[in-house]
């Protein structure tokens, strides 16, 4: 197909070809790149411990990185547009992926959680978890960019539901119920694999977008309320989760097995001082450290590079995301705004969580930090992710010429 | 129109309200969240960064401490005495040991699970189940440890730390350490090095070498070990290594050494080989005189205050100080262990007592009453004042009256007159209480502060009591009209109590020149390298009296040995001076025999002290053993220390001195004079001292008895036949037990055999006590018999009384 000439193509068209917004784009080349050679620091040890080359892992890593990045690119000369009707499919395929992940078979179990669809033909392992949050979003923010055309209930003003059901539309629950009907089935579908913290993830994406459109708050705000008093309840009442507790509150009580991980990494934290032991000079990737090329990468970050590396790191993730929300305000449409929110928001908990484990500012859950942790699949969908942030910051009118 | 523009209004509307919204989700992932991530990072990297960090390095490197080698301790010739080597604790962690348990049965079930019989046999481990039981079991055989013991450890499975052997030898370690391996237990066992000490010659000088603590720290708990602690320990050294996860040692990391500094070898005075001789010489004497007590002998250089030896006895093992091998001890450990009436308590109390017994230098520890060879001092003390010379006469009724009190002398008969000399040889009390009283209190307590018996001798050996009131009279009480019976005592050593040191010491000043010499025993400290640290020179305290006096003193005491009551360490050509002791202790039927023995008399190259305490007596009042001994230091002591020093003059070299006499009474080598003419034959034989008697009356002789080339006493007959036929007949050894020199010699001579004497040559009244060639053997005519004779009359008894 010819390329057409530029006055030959629609606005719309037009406005599709607008320039990719530079700052982002350069704070996600920048984070994955630091990224990269963090892998490659940080699994070394692993690498040699397994009696492969230490360059393994970072070879992976570098050619999803590069692949990820062309994908990147890819999708944001997409016209975010095509995302709307888009979203539909990722939405109920994600959830396809989320039934098939639990047929043994096709589901593939680490450490007792059958999260991940396993590698068939060319196509590596990925968890459709993370399918499912981009599903999530995109509907959410295609579905909600609407709601301002959404017709208000009309009840039977002789029922004598009338007065309840008016007080439920106007207080925003009717209008509630599909999205929550969505999430209620994603984390159902989860529990079963199980996967806490992808769960958590989701319903932050989706509640993000909920928030962002402007929703009535009334419901949430209740169902949030008593969420948390039925989550504390569970959290003190299950002897698993109440351990779970005891070993965040103090970890140092049972070093060499709960409190292992969490203090080790405290450990590796605190070595790194002021300006870190060095790139590549951490001791505590040695076998001491687990999972330090993946979920607890960041310690080995703040071992490495100190606070200052850590620091600088922290906050180009923290200019990613006030870049992000800035595309989403600057956005051509509410879509646009919406997807862009409800991405950076998840990037943004992404990032806290991982941050506030390694800290242990949380208790322990296996949320992987964007961009750094090693995983091919997860790379690659964040930087699509990026992707669609980058096509949405394509249309965002230029500033007028003066 | 106005539908219209309510839309729009809802629009702006809604989308201020959109903005709002983005805003705060803005503010609080972009900015609000992240701010308590900076501050947690700055809390744990910099507020806790020590904490942490010592925290990561603990876990990250190995700290071993490299244990410094102990110095080596030698003595003056260079023989090791004391060593160390690297030896092993053994240290269990029930806590790994478990953990490799649990690795063996998850490997089991992993190899069970296995699809092919093939995949099974790869998957099974090895090697048969490490049970607690098999670990205990191959532990205890291996440690020769109670197998219940060490399971009861292996039960504490919350520790890593159970130390169940100590100090076990390299070849034990290496198989523990193979066990481990092939039983997949190398992380649950481990082998902790450590230095072990060994003393090769294991009792020798035990007292003196010392031995060191495992228990505290391979601290020296003993003698030398204890002494020179500082100096033979060394510094520890320490190994930092990084290592990672599972405990593999990075090297190419990290690694910090800090050396360990050995400690410095030690050489001492002590000859081995003198210390040897004089440790044979105390147990011979022990057995022999059925000594209860024990006994000490010090050797020491005279002019130096170089100590050459010093023995004591009980004694024990080094390598294991805690063991009993002494049978006395060992006697009184099974008298302790029998005692129904002790509590637990007193009854290890009394046990550690008896350690303590085997460990204590008693020479130098304690404390006794010198006796007679304190004379020596006296003597030297009233010739260096010229009260008393060598044409001093003095007259011993057998007793003295000093302030109304009968003071015996041991010759109860008395010594009647006898000159200065002779007063010494005879060890006459009342002699020396009158040379005593010629001195004056003043004048000798002034001597015994010269001589250094107020003071310590200042020996580098732990535990030498200093001299207090209750060993010694205070100056006062002893120069006020009250010390006029001390003065007595004191004159022939009694009633106050000094070190065998102080004696020995002040006995040396006497002999080299009137010099009082500090004693020590170590001669050097050396480092690894042999460069010499520090250097013990002999150091003169002071001179006691003059060079004249001191020689005035030798030749009186030489004549001690020379027939005097220490003739029985006479041994000829070797020059010995001394003098001999009796000290009476505060219990009956208790005296401790001594001779201070000196030799080559004109130039002391060795003194000795030789003493042995309490020979059992028949009975109550009795003064002779049950072996016939009378209990005397000429009897018993001086006798040893004849032989003792023999030994030690051979061994180091001194040439013999002979005198005429001693050289007519050498044995001679019979030439072949056989078909000589008689007068050739008998000039021949007169040239090796020999005399002839003749058989036949042919011209040339064609026989002779004994045979060319066989040693006889110089002055014997040599049997020669001019012509007649030499008889072939065997003679009978006849039984010669008992008999006195003459009685011996005839009845030899009768059968046609020489005599050789040994043991006491000199005092006249001998028994033969045994014979080289056993009674009722048949023997060739010419032969020799070599006869042990012992002294038969008290000689330098104790001997004194009120």
């Amino acid at each position: 197909m010819a390329r057409k000439l530029k006055r030959d193509m629609t606005m719309e068209e037009q406005l599709a070809r607008g320039p990719l917004d530079l700052p982002f784009l350069t704070l996600v080349l920048l984070l994955t790149g630091i990224g990269v050679i963090m892998v490659f620091s940080a699994s070394y040890p692993t690498a040699i411990t397994e009696d492969v080359s230490p360059t393994t892992y970072f070879v992976k890593q570098a050619i999803f990185a590069v692949g990820g990045t062309v994908i990147m690119l890819f999708v944001s000369k997409i016209n975010y547009q095509r995302f709307r009707w888009m979203s539909v499919f990722v939405l109920i395929g994600s959830i396809g992926l989320l039934i098939l992940v639990l047929i043994p078979g096709i589901g593939e179990a680490h450490g007792g959680a059958q999260r991940w669809i396993r590698a068939i033909g060319p196509l590596p392992s990925f968890q459709p978890s993370e399918i499912a949050k981009v599903g999530v979003i995109m509907y959410f923010a295609a579905r909600l960019s609407k709601r301002n055309q959404r017709k208000p209930l009309q009840f039977n003003r002789r029922s004598y539901l009338y007065a309840p059901a008016t007080l439920l539309e106007r207080t925003g629950f009717f209008e509630l119920v599909p999205y929550g009907a969505i999430l209620l089935l994603i984390a159902v579908l989860m529990y079963f694999e199980p996967h806490m913290s992808g769960t958590i993830l989701i319903l932050v994406g989706g509640a993000a977008v909920l928030f962002a459109s402007g929703i009535n708050l009334t419901w949430p705000a209740l169902m949030g309320g008593v969420g948390g008093v039925g989550l504390l309840t569970v959290i003190f009442f299950t002897p698993y989760m109440k351990t779970r507790m005891d070993t965040w509150l103090d970890p140092w009580s049972d070093v060499s097995d709960k409190g292992y991980q969490i203090t080790q990494s405290l450990m590796t934290i605190g070595s790194g001082g002021l300006v870190g032991v060095g790139l590549g000079k951490g001791r505590q990737k040695f076998g001491f450290l687990p999972e330090s090329e993946n979920d607890f990468i960041f310690s080995v970050v703040c071992e490495e590079l100190g606070l200052i590396g850590a620091s600088v790191i922290l906050l180009l993730f923290a200019l990613l995301v006030v870049r992000g929300f800035w595309i989403s305000i600057h956005a051509r449409d509410r879509f646009g705004a919406l997807l862009t929110v409800g991405i950076t928001t998840l990037l943004a908990v992404q990032v806290l969580l991982n941050i506030s484990v390694v800290t242990n500012l949380l208790p322990t859950t296996g949320i992987s930090l964007p961009f750094f942790s090693y995983g091919g699949t997860a790379l690659i969908i964040q930087l699509a992710e990026m992707g669609m942030v980058l096509s949405v910051s394509r249309q965002i009118p230029a500033p007028k010429q003066e | 129109m106005k539908k219209q523009k309510k839309i729009q209004r809802d629009s702006a509307k809604a989308n201020h309200s959109v903005l709002i919204r983005i805003l705060i989700l803005m503010g609080l992932f972009g900015v609000l969240f992240f701010i308590p991530m900076f501050g947690r990072l700055f809390y744990l990297q910099i507020v806790q960064h020590e904490e942490l960090e010592s925290k990561a390095i603990d876990q990250q490197t190995y700290d071993r401490s490299v244990v410094a080698n102990r110095g080596t301790i030698y003595d003056s010739k260079g023989n090791t005495l004391a060593m160390s080597a690297t030896a092993y604790d053994v240290q269990l962690s029930p806590l790994e040991i478990l953990e490799c348990q649990e690795a063996y049965q998850e490997q089991v079930e992993k190899a069970q699970a296995a699809e092919t019989a093939e995949e099974r046999e790869k998957l099974m481990p090895s090697y048969p189940e490490p049970t607690n039981e098999s670990i205990a079991q191959t532990l205890s055989q291996l440690l020769g440890l109670d197998q219940e013991s060490i399971l009861q450890r292996l039960s504490k499975t919350n520790s890593m730390y159970e130390i169940i052997a100590k100090q076990v030898d390299e070849d034990v370690a290496d198989q523990i350490s193979a066990y481990a391996s092939e039983n997949g237990l190398s992380r649950g066992i481990y082998l902790n090095a450590t230095a072990k000490r060994y003393y090769p010659y294991s009792t020798l000088a035990a007292q003196i070498v010392g031995w060191v603590n495992y228990n505290d720290g391979n601290r020296g708990a003993y003698g030398l070990e204890a002494m020179y602690d500082d100096m033979l320990a060394g510094q520890t050294g320490r190994v930092v290594t990084a290592k990672d996860g599972h405990g593999k040692q990075m090297l190419y990391r990290y690694e910090d050494y800090y050396d360990a500094t050995d400690g410095y070898d030690l050489t001492l005075t002590l000859d081995a080989t003198i210390q040897y001789y004089c440790e044979r010489v105390l147990a011979e004497g022990i057995e022999k005189y059925e000594v209860q007590d024990g006994g000490f002998v010090i050797a020491m250089e005279p002019k130096t205050g170089r100590i050459l030896a010093w023995a004591n006895s009980p004694t024990y093992d080094l390598n294991d100080p805690r063991t009993v091998i002494d049978s006395q001890l060992q006697a009184e450990l099974t008298a302790i262990a029998a005692d129904t009436t002790l509590t637990d308590e007193e009854r290890s109390a009394a046990q550690t007592d008896v350690l303590f017994k085997q460990w204590s230098n008693k020479a130098l520890n304690e404390t006794y009453e010198p006796g007679s060879t304190f004379k020596t001092t006296v003597l030297a003390a009233a010739l260096e004042e010229g009260v008393v010379n060598e044409n001093s006469t003095f007259y011993c009724p057998g007793y003295a009256i000093v302030a109304d009190r009968h003071i015996w002398c041991s010759d109860h008969k008395g010594h009647k007159d006898q000159t200065l000399a002779k007063a010494v040889a005879n060890s006459c009390n009342p002699a020396f209480i009158e040379i005593g009283q010629a001195l004056g209190a003043e004048t000798f307590y002034d001597y015994l502060e010269a001589f250094g018996f107020k003071d310590k001798t200042g020996i580098d050996l732990q535990g030498e009591p200093t001299p207090n009131d209750n060993l010694i009279w205070p100056r006062e009480e002893f120069t006020s009209p009250i010390g006029l019976t001390s003065l007595a005592t004191a004159s022939f050593g009694q009633r106050f109590k000094i070190t065998p040191l102080q004696l020995i010491t002040a006995a040396s000043a006497v002999i080299n020149g009137g010099h009082l010499m500090r004693p020590y025993v170590m001669e050097s400290i050396t480092d690894a390298d042999g460069n010499v640290i520090q250097h013990t020179e002999p150091t003169e305290v002071r001179q006691v009296v003059s060079e004249s006096t001191s020689e005035r003193c030798r030749t009186i005491l030489e004549g001690v040995v020379d027939g005097g009551t220490g003739k029985q360490a006479y041994v000829a050509g070797y020059r010995i001076g001394g003098k001999t002791g009796s000290s009476e202790t505060d219990e009956d039927d208790h005296t401790i025999v001594s001779f201070l023995g000196f030799a080559p008399a004109n130039d002391p190259q060795v003194v000795v002290l030789i003493a042995y305490d309490n020979p059992t007596p028949t009975g109550p009042n009795s003064n002779y053993t049950s072996g016939g001994h009378y209990i005397s230091g000429g009897n018993m002591a001086a006798p040893m220390a004849g032989e003792l020093l023999a030994d030690i003059l051979d061994y180091m070299g001194v040439e013999k001195q002979y005198t005429d006499a001693e050289k007519a009474a050498m044995d001679m080598t019979v030439p072949n004079v056989t078909g000589l003419t008689l007068s050739e034959a008998t000039a021949r034989l007169a040239e090796s001292n020999l005399e002839v008697r003749t058989v036949g009356s042919g011209d040339t002789v064609t026989d002779q008895i004994p045979a060319q080339g066989v040693a006889i006493p110089g002055g014997s007959q040599v049997i020669l036949y001019m012509g007649s036929e030499k008889p072939t007949d065997k003679v009978a050894v006849p039984d010669l037990s008992g008999m006195s020199r003459e009685q011996a010699q005839a009845a030899l001579t009768n059968v046609g055999l020489y005599l050789k004497s040994t043991g006491d040559t000199t005092s006249e009244s001998v028994r033969a006590e045994s014979q080289s060639i056993a009674a009722g053997t048949e023997v060739e005519m010419g032969m020799v018999v070599e006869v042990h004779f012992v002294g038969t009359t008290a000689t330098g008894g104790a001997g004194s009384g009120t």
